[in-house]
């Protein structure tokens, strides 16, 4: 019984004809002597042979690589496609830095002018309003100014 | 330098008619082993462009490790379990391919012969794909105990038991058709 555990776990080695001499010699004396064993190494092998038999399929000479010239060319103009928008993509990138420091600059430049043109506008302001505190500090700024 | 590598280093130094050498070499093996794992053959064909495109765009990455048939049936076992994880099902129905030269005899013969390879496919559908696979790889591509252990990703044991398995489970099934093992 237990060298029939064997000999099965050996048959399929033994079918494909890669079992080694020992295992070639052992399985073929025990199937000799023992009609389970030989029975269902019956079976395998008609299993065997009738699958070798099975049919094959062939395709038309070309028919495939016809199909793949189509397949890679297809995949190609997707490549180049998606190249030339992630090159753009990328150039965009690039030239972010120039418009936003462009825009920085002008803020900062109006930002500049509206202050210098409102504290113009309060020394004016405070000469205006007569009160001797502020013509003395506007005298002193337009001194200043003209130094 | 066996032929495989010759058209490999062709096609890698721009030769593109190397790599359609490649693909008119293995391009039966391949849909053989497709076909003998889903049964149908538009889907086939299908999976069988998507394994030589795969080894069109990987062929640059192929370390030459292993033999290219090896790689390249790894490439179509891979893609085709990817198929039928998606389809979860083993189809069995069109002919659309053109068959091989049978040479039966008469027309009853053929018949026959006709409705012992429907029931083969029907039988092969219900073996467990693990088991499947290895079958088909030894008596369908002819390949030895090793090589299908690099092409599975599993020990030779593992390859052994399945084949075993694989053509028990097969007999059954075929037994369960038709009553007798064909």
């Amino acid at each position: 019984m237990n060298q029939c555990k064997r000999v099965k776990r050996l048959l399929s080695r033994y079918l494909d004809q890669e079992a080694d001499d020992k295992e070639v010699i052992f399985v073929k004396g025990h199937l000799a002597g023992c009609p389970f064993c030989s029975e269902e190494y019956s079976g395998l092998l008609r299993i065997k042979r009738l699958f070798a038999a099975k049919e094959r399929k062939v395709l038309p000479a070309d028919y495939l690589v016809s199909r793949l010239r189509e397949r890679i060319a297809a995949s190609r103009q997707e490549e180049e496609r998606f190249s030339l928008v992630s090159g753009m993509a990328r150039l965009s990138l690039r030239l972010i830095p120039v418009p936003v420091t462009v825009i920085a600059i002008s803020l900062l430049f109006m930002a500049l002018t509206l202050q210098q043109r409102a504290s113009e506008f309060s020394i004016e302001e405070h000469i205006l309003s007569g009160d001797p505190t502020t013509i003395e500090t506007a005298a002193r700024v337009i001194l200043q100014r003209t130094n | 330098m066996n032929e495989d590598s010759l058209y490999i280093e062709r096609f890698l130094s721009g030769e593109n008619s190397a790599f359609e050498a490649l693909v008119r070499k293995y391009q039966n093996r391949v849909l053989n082993i497709v076909y003998s794992l889903i049964g149908k053959d538009r889907e086939s064909e299908d999976i069988v462009q998507d394994v030589f495109l795969k080894v069109y765009h990987g062929l640059e990455s192929f370390n030459g490790r292993s033999r290219f048939s090896t790689w390249l049936y790894r490439i179509t076992v891979n893609t085709t379990y990817d198929f039928l994880r998606r389809r979860r099902r083993f189809i069995s129905d069109e002919l659309t391919i053109e068959k091989t030269a049978s040479g039966y005899g008469g027309p009853q013969e053929e018949l026959l012969e006709k409705e012992k390879q429907e029931l083969l496919k029907k039988a092969l559908g219900n073996v467990p794909l693990k088991y499947r696979a290895a079958l088909v790889l030894r008596d369908i591509e002819g390949l030895d105990y090793t090589t299908i252990a690099q092409v599975l990703h599993c020990r030779l044991g593992t390859v052994e038991s399945r084949i075993y398995r694989g053509r028990q489970i097969l007999k059954q099934e075929l037994f369960r058709w038709r009553g007798e093992a064909l």
